[in-house]
């Protein structure tokens, strides 16, 4: 059974690691072959000028990150709500952050900070569900199944099959583990996130089933793809549509087996030691700079799930010595990194996860779920970078104003991608559903 | 329904030729236009006229578009070129009528243009809002509306739309004083900017509707008004002409949609109503209700509706110039299956060889490959009924129970988070119980519907747990064994059937007074008290429990009211029930039901074949439910024998059974399959050595394999959850997983064993084939493996010989 070392799993309130979970259930979806309908979409979505962000690396901070002590510090409030973090200047005149955030505090041009998301979902299923797919979740928060959204199909889904593949990478892929809510839903499986089952932080980073079993001589390999070859040109007069389809995804496993491309981007060992060690030889340092990798050789979506946020107990010595300063380190040299190679712009990076957390320390000395506000960091893609959209209170309880909600956030990414966000595919039940079920597109950011 | 009445006959005996969409078709005799006669009464008012003459080969033709069409006076009435008569002004006109030779004419009647009846909203705006697409799902009819301003979906709800556009937000969206300035219609023709951009044209029919309504006050209905009218009929049904029709490729068909009211009164709503086709790569229907057939032979249903009442029109393709050579029929399936495809000029494929008909009735009945024992021996075997008695052994099988307990406990909702492990094993006990011993279905379908008792029992007590709300249990039950999706009339009106939210509450009815109580012993026994009707979600009122179609329930003399529903559901007369599993016991063997999707069955969804559907809905009946006998006859009908392999007429053909239709193995069927062939034992996580993959009862045991080849999660009652897709992860798998390299390498296995022997190359080959593909191989098959064996050492030249197998399409699909 499969048994992948995913650095330290992460506790949850409701006691269970569901990255214990997730490694028991390990799931590796594909992500789809449709062929594009880039031109199309991309000109209706976009007018003349065509999209901008060809890509998007949407990193997760699975378990809610605490907004006030990252993005959106609160230096007057009193210190039970305060916490022990400073605000510090960035290099944008009047944009602080907290001093757990120095690397990013120097690159505060080169993103954009909103802290005025907020949705009223506090759980971690659900909530992971919501921003997902932008639908409530129809089941009760807890240990629901990977990946949990059985009908509604995930935004990073919904790229698979509006933009569809270009070159031999599946357009849509997780890592290091599938994304909670990142299933196909009713799309099926053609639209499911390729999973990379492996955490490219250890060594022996491999990627599940793409190399033929070690010990494999290449007079063996060489036998093989010739046997089945000539089976499948002998059967091939007579075989159905179905059939044909099989035979497309071998073609393309094939493909994606052979690929130099393919194989070149999974293989973080080649990226220098200096790259690696800027981005951190964290989970999450090393999924970003897997997830820059992919995106540089035609990945559409990564979703790259980081877990370990949900910190109930004595939350600051973990979020100062092993959360944030990951984020910060991953966060930052992946945009320095995307920007240095110029696909800053056609690349847009997201980092988020369900929920921010309460403003008051609790009794346990952590901070319980808040979904009423959190922030998100935008960079590239088309967003203007530098700014700071949206504000909390002055305790960061709540917005001041409507909150910038789940639908606003997919319908931005949408028209920065080039698809039409009210495009709707039918349900198996013939129902047509929309990409984005409303919103608008975030005020500012583009 | 009196479609086609009264034609105006002029010419008779006549034959002329013209050219229709291309292609050159004669009509002959008679030239007919429906309707008679058209009186037009209100200004916006139209009457879609048809007109037909008879071809050679005695089909209705549609001549209307090649129709010369002139009006006199002119200034009367105006036709366009699709035969859609609109008014001009009051009096009497003559509309003259010719196609080549043949002359016709009807008498066109203008009146009241000065003086039209009063609009009403819910029958003539309605479909304004619903025609334009305001009210559809993307727009304002979402459960919030759009930018403030919501409709009820699809118009189900008139008091609320009226409510919405009249009244809310102060009634700026209507300006009595100034009609055409009303923001409704400034919005909707786009004059100020509107993010659903021009849904109406300016001065189109459909606007000056909306003005004049709201020039004469914006009322909800006629009687409103002091008016000399009498109060509008209720609408009862719509029509549509024609029914059914038979096209040839690249021909078009226009329809002509009526309402008809409680008077009988007849008003054309052509151009008002919707219509969608089900096929639309066989025939395609625009928005004004025009037929075009594509190149492809097959059946099409036209859906056409209209304030919430539904009809359907029948298409059909012929292929034409076959000449159908009808296999022989085993039982009535073949006679109806082989009627149907010479109708539709399809030849059926021949009859499947031996290996073929094992391999695929192996899998189809026990979800099992035939071992290399067993291959061998039904390949040698003379006896010319040995399909016949195959099929009798294979129904005795222990996997049997094992296969249709595995595929019940997806459907039944069987997932072990949700009803506990203790309740998916009651339930998978009972299960295989119930086919093992061959409960007849209509009598263990009622004791899943009206158990009680310890949940962890052997029995189906836990499907209660899933469906613990009285509508969430109506829906699946209804979908389940009436094959009726009911669930969009949960929020709305059914957009396709007549099935409305009162329809839903009245079922849900039936599911009240259950409840879950705790036992001492921790376990929980569902327990059934009294019950009682459900409120209407809008209007609040009770809703007398009652079967879909029925009348009110009696319940006298009965403390569950699910023991009501059992009665009507198993008595004969029942129009879903017999219906429902015969066409799921068909999907499960032909690869598709002959209704699509399988638990969708209504009046606008028809079956491809619907003689065959009801024979053997019947056919059930007769057999008072016996699965077995009925899966007998299946099985043993030519149709199921036919080959996989199509032939040139029926390559296309997808509905029809022209031919056996591919079917990827299911995931669990798929892992035995391998194994089997490997000659390899599983240990499937927590579960002793020796269960097979169709036995695991366990929805979440991990497995990535699984998870790739797509077992459902079983969170509906609906088959389409086992995705059956392929995808690259899959291939992937299958080419490199070091899990299946270990199964054909294992020490114990069949290459070790068989590369340890002193069997020819040749023989290996023949068994590695006889355990895969249940086959022999053919010589150029043989020669092409042979090359592993000239090519490498004896144990990699097996081992890559099974794995070639184990990854070609015909090992991956049921065939």
């Amino acid at each position: 059974m499969l048994k992948l070392s995913l650095g330290s799993p992460s506790q949850n309130c409701r006691g269970i690691s569901r990255r214990h979970a997730l490694r028991l259930g390990s799931c590796g979806l594909i992500g789809g072959m449709t062929l594009p309908r880039l031109i199309e979409l991309q000109a209706k979505a976009a007018g003349p000028k065509g999209p901008k962000a060809k890509s998007c690396i949407f990193l997760f901070l699975e378990g809610g990150p605490p907004h006030q002590d990252m993005w959106d510090p609160k230096p007057d409030a009193p210190a039970e709500i305060r916490g022990p973090f400073q605000a510090i200047r960035t290099n944008v005149p009047g944009t602080f952050v907290t001093d757990q955030l120095p690397l990013c505090a120097t690159m505060a041009d080169k993103y954009t900070i909103l802290r005025n998301h907020g949705h009223n979902d506090n759980g971690h299923s659900t909530g992971y569900h919501y921003v997902m797919t932008g639908r409530r979740a129809s089941f009760a928060d807890g240990d629901n199944p990977i990946p949990n959204n059985e009908f509604y199909p995930s935004f990073g889904s919904a790229v698979s099959r509006s933009l569809g593949a270009q070159g031999s990478l599946p357009p849509y892929i997780n890592l290091p583990h599938p994304m909670q809510g990142g299933g196909p839903g009713f799309y099926g499986a053609e639209h499911a996130p390729f999973v990379i089952e492996a955490d490219p932080s250890q060594p022996d980073f491999d990627v599940k089933d793409l190399q033929p079993p070690m010990g494999l001589s290449a007079a063996r390999l060489g036998l093989r793809k010739r046997l089945l070859a000539g089976l499948d040109t002998l059967e091939r007069q007579h075989q159905q549509a179905t059939g044909q389809a099989m035979t497309t995804y071998y073609e393309k496993a094939y493909q994606l087996v052979a690929s130099q491309a393919a194989r070149r981007a999974f293989d973080i060992h080649s990226e220098p030691e200096k790259v690696r060690d800027a981005y951190g030889r964290t989970q999450l340092g090393q999924c970003a700079l897997l997830a820059r990798r992919l995106v540089e050789a035609g990945c559409r979506f990564v979703g790259v799930d980081a877990p370990g946020w949900d910190v109930h107990f004595n939350c600051f010595p973990s979020l100062k010595t092993d959360l944030i300063p990951y984020a910060d380190q991953a966060f930052s040299a992946l945009v320095t990194d995307l920007d240095q190679r110029g696909l800053l712009d056609e690349t847009l990076v997201i980092m988020m996860g369900e929920m921010g957390r309460t403003p008051r320390i609790n009794a346990q000395a952590g901070r319980d779920h808040w979904s009423m506000a959190q922030t998100i960091v935008f960079a590239g893609g088309g967003t203007i970078p530098g700014q700071v959209i949206g504000a909390t209170d002055k305790h960061a309880s709540a917005t001041i104003g409507a909150p910038v909600g789940v639908n606003d956030l997919l319908r931005t990414i949408s028209v920065l991608m080039g698809i039409d966000p009210d495009r709707s595919y039918l349900s198996p039940l013939g129902r047509p559903v929309p990409i984005v079920d409303g919103g608008q597109v975030i005020p500012g950011l583009i | 329904m009196n479609r086609y009445s009264r034609p105006y006959i002029l010419n008779v005996c006549t034959v002329i030729a013209l050219t229709i969409s291309g292609g050159l078709v004669s009509i002959a005799g008679e030239l007919h236009v429906s309707p008679s006669t058209i009186a037009l009464e209100q200004p916006e008012a139209s009457q879609q006229l048809i007109i037909w003459g008879s071809g050679s080969d005695n089909r209705r033709i549609d001549v209307t578009r090649t129709a010369t069409l002139r009006v006199e006076p002119p200034h009367v009435a105006s036709v366009d070129e699709r035969g859609l008569v609109r008014p001009l002004a009051n009096g009497s006109a003559t509309l003259l009528i010719s196609v080549g030779e043949l002359r016709t004419s009807i008498a066109i009647s203008v009146t009241r243009l000065d003086n039209p009846k009063k609009i009403s909203f819910r029958h003539e705006i309605i479909p304004i809002l619903t025609k334009s697409r305001c009210n559809s799902g993307g727009c304002h009819g979402k459960a919030e509306g759009q930018n403030g301003f919501k409709l009820s979906i699809f118009g189900f709800d008139a008091q609320a739309d009226f409510d919405s556009i009249v009244s809310a937000s102060r009634g700026r969206r209507v300006a009595l004083a100034s009609p055409i300035n009303s923001l409704l219609i400034q919005k909707a023709t786009a004059l100020i900017p509107h993010g659903g951009a021009e849904a109406l044209l300016p001065d189109s029919q459909r606007e000056r509707r909306l003005v004049r309504w709201v020039a004469e006050g914006a009322h909800y209905q006629s009687e409103d008004i002091q008016s000399q009218d009498a109060p509008v009929a209720e609408i009862i049904s719509i029509e549509v002409e024609p029914h059914e029709q038979v096209l040839l490729a690249a021909e078009t068909q226009q329809l002509r949609v009526s309402t008809v009211n409680s008077l009988g009164q007849r008003q054309c709503v052509t151009s008002e109503c919707e219509f969608e086709s089900n096929a639309a790569s066989i025939a395609h229907v625009d928005a004004r209700g025009l037929i075009q057939a594509s190149s492809i032979p097959g059946e099409a249903a036209i859906l056409v509706r209209h304030l919430g009442h539904v009809t359907t029109c029948r298409i059909t393709l012929p292929r034409l110039g076959q000449t159908i050579e009808r296999p022989i029929e085993h039982n009535f399936i073949d006679t109806l299956a082989w009627a149907k495809l010479q109708v539709l000029g399809i030849q059926p494929s021949p009859i499947c060889d031996d290996a073929t008909f094992l391999r695929r009735v192996s899998l189809d009945v026990i979800g099992t490959l035939p071992t290399v024992d067993q291959a061998k021996s039904f390949l040698n075997d003379p006896a010319t009924n040995k399909r016949q008695r195959l099929i009798d052994d294979l129904l005795e099988r222990n996997e049997y129970a094992d296969y249709w307990t595995m595929k019940w406990l997806d459907i039944l909702r069987a997932d072990a988070l949700t009803i506990s492990p203790q309740g998916a094993v009651a339930m998978q006990r009972w299960l295989h119980r119930c086919f093992a011993e061959n409960r007849a279905y209509d009598d263990w379908s009622s004791e899943l519907l009206t158990v009680q008792g310890n949940t962890s029992a052997e029995g189906p007590g836990s499907f209660y747990k899933v469906l613990n709300k009285p509508d969430e249990a109506a829906r699946s039950v209804s979908q389940l064994l009436l094959g009726v999706r009911i669930e969009c009339a949960q929020c709305h009106h059914h957009p396709s059937e007549r099935w409305s939210q009162s329809d839903y509450v009245a079922l849900a009815g039936f599911f009240t007074g259950l409840s879950l109580k705790k036992l001492p012993n921790g376990e929980q026994a569902l327990i059934s008290r009294g019950g009682k009707d459900l409120p209407h979600p809008r209007s609040g009122e009770l809703v007398p429990a009652s079967v879909l179609g029925g009348k009110a329930a009696d319940f006298s003399n009965v403390t569950d009211r699910r023991q009501v529903f059992a009665a009507w559901l198993t008595e004969k007369q029942n129009p879903f029930f017999a219906k429902a599993i015969a066409n799921r016991m068909w999907a499960h063997y032909f690869g598709r039901g002959l209704i699509e999707p399988i638990d969708d069955i209504r009046e606008t969804n028809p079956a491809t074949n619907p003689a065959l559907l009801t024979a053997l809905a019947n056919h059930m009946r007769d057999l008072d439910y016996d699965l077995k006998a009925f899966t007998r006859s299946l099985l043993n009908s030519r149709v199921y024998q036919s080959s996989s392999r199509t032939l040139p007429s029926n390559a296309d053909d997808e509905q029809n059974f022209s031919h056996y239709l591919q079917k990827p193995l299911k995931a669990e069927v798929l892992l035995d399959a391998i194994n089997q062939s490997a000659d390899v034992v599983e240990d499937f996580n927590g579960w002793p050595t020796g269960y097979r993959a169709i036995q695991v009862w366990d929805n979440h045991m991990p497995s990535y394999f699984f998870r790739i080849f797509g077992r459902p999660v079983r969170a509906t009652v609906c088959e389409c959850e086992r995705s059956d897709e392929p995808s690259i992860a899959q291939a992937l798998h299958l080419l490199n997983a070091p899990e299946l390299f270990q199964k054909l390498s294992h020490r114990h296995g069949r290459s070790r064993r068989l590369s340890n022997s002193n069997l020819a190359p040749t023989e290996v080959i023949d068994e590695l084939y006889l355990s895969t593909l249940s086959r022999m191989p053919n010589s150029a098959e043989r020669d092409l493996m042979l090359h592993a064996f000239t090519e490498l050492d004896r144990r990699a030249a097996t081992e890559d010989v099974l794995w070639s197998l184990m990854n070609s399409k015909e090992f991956l699909f049921n065939h």
